[in-house]
């Protein structure tokens, strides 16, 4: 069974939502401005990364911090600890060019779920 | 996993009830079912990846027509059995229980 949680964080819990937030030194690769890629994943697992933005291009909004990697630790298989991007993308982009041109949307990824566009 | 939970994009699913008003808990159960979330994780019985894992196991036609604490339950009884603390029995057990109105 997974580690127990201390009862003193109950209050925490119930506000944070679970926040899976950890006090990590770990390397961002991606700055506020850059050009990123969604990969084009289709695990049968557990993942939370949507699939209509996978193979879509968007621009890191900004850094949240190092977050435990759901992907990985739904499986038990380690917390891969890993900075989580606000990342935009047009609706454009997403959607195609009837979609109006100033709506975007603003989905949060972990750094497994993105790569750099040149 | 590329599941029925993944519905962003897709059409047909009736507005999103935006209402700032709307009751946190529909139904007294939803409540206790929140209440056991809680227990249950401080318990140490999963951790809220594997919470939401679960929940994407559920067969997609009664994960549409389930609300969102049926969906915390069904990924609390996977797990708490998973673990051996809880058994179908159980849960059979208490359900005959209720029904005959002895809560």
């Amino acid at each position: 069974m997974p580690t127990m949680f201390p009862a003193a964080g109950v209050d925490e819990l119930i506000k944070t939502g679970g926040s899976t937030r950890v006090n990590a030194n770990v390397k961002s690769r991606f700055a506020p401005g850059d050009k990123v890629l969604a990969r084009n994943i289709n695990p049968i697992s557990h993942t939370r990364l949507p699939q209509y933005i996978r193979g879509k291009t968007g621009v890191v909004d900004r850094d949240h911090g190092v977050f435990v990697f759901p992907d990985t630790n739904a499986a038990l298989k380690g917390e891969k600890p890993q900075h989580v991007y606000s990342v935009m993308f047009t609706f454009r982009e997403l959607w195609g060019a009837e979609a109006a041109e100033e709506d975007k949307i603003y989905i949060d990824l972990w750094d497994d779920y993105i790569d750099p566009v040149k | 996993m590329n599941g029925i939970h993944d519905l962003g994009g897709r059409h047909g699913m009736g507005p999103i009830d935006i209402d700032p008003k709307q009751p946190i808990f529909r139904a007294d159960w939803e409540r206790r079912m929140f209440g056991m979330f809680i227990l249950a994780f401080a318990g140490g019985h999963f951790n809220i990846d594997q919470f939401r894992a679960a929940i994407e196991l559920m067969a997609p036609a009664e994960y549409l027509e389930s609300g969102y604490y049926e969906h915390w339950l069904y990924s609390l009884e996977t797990w708490c059995k998973a673990n051996g603390s809880l058994t179908d029995k159980e849960i059979d057990d208490r359900m005959r229980k209720l029904s005959k109105g002895d809560a």
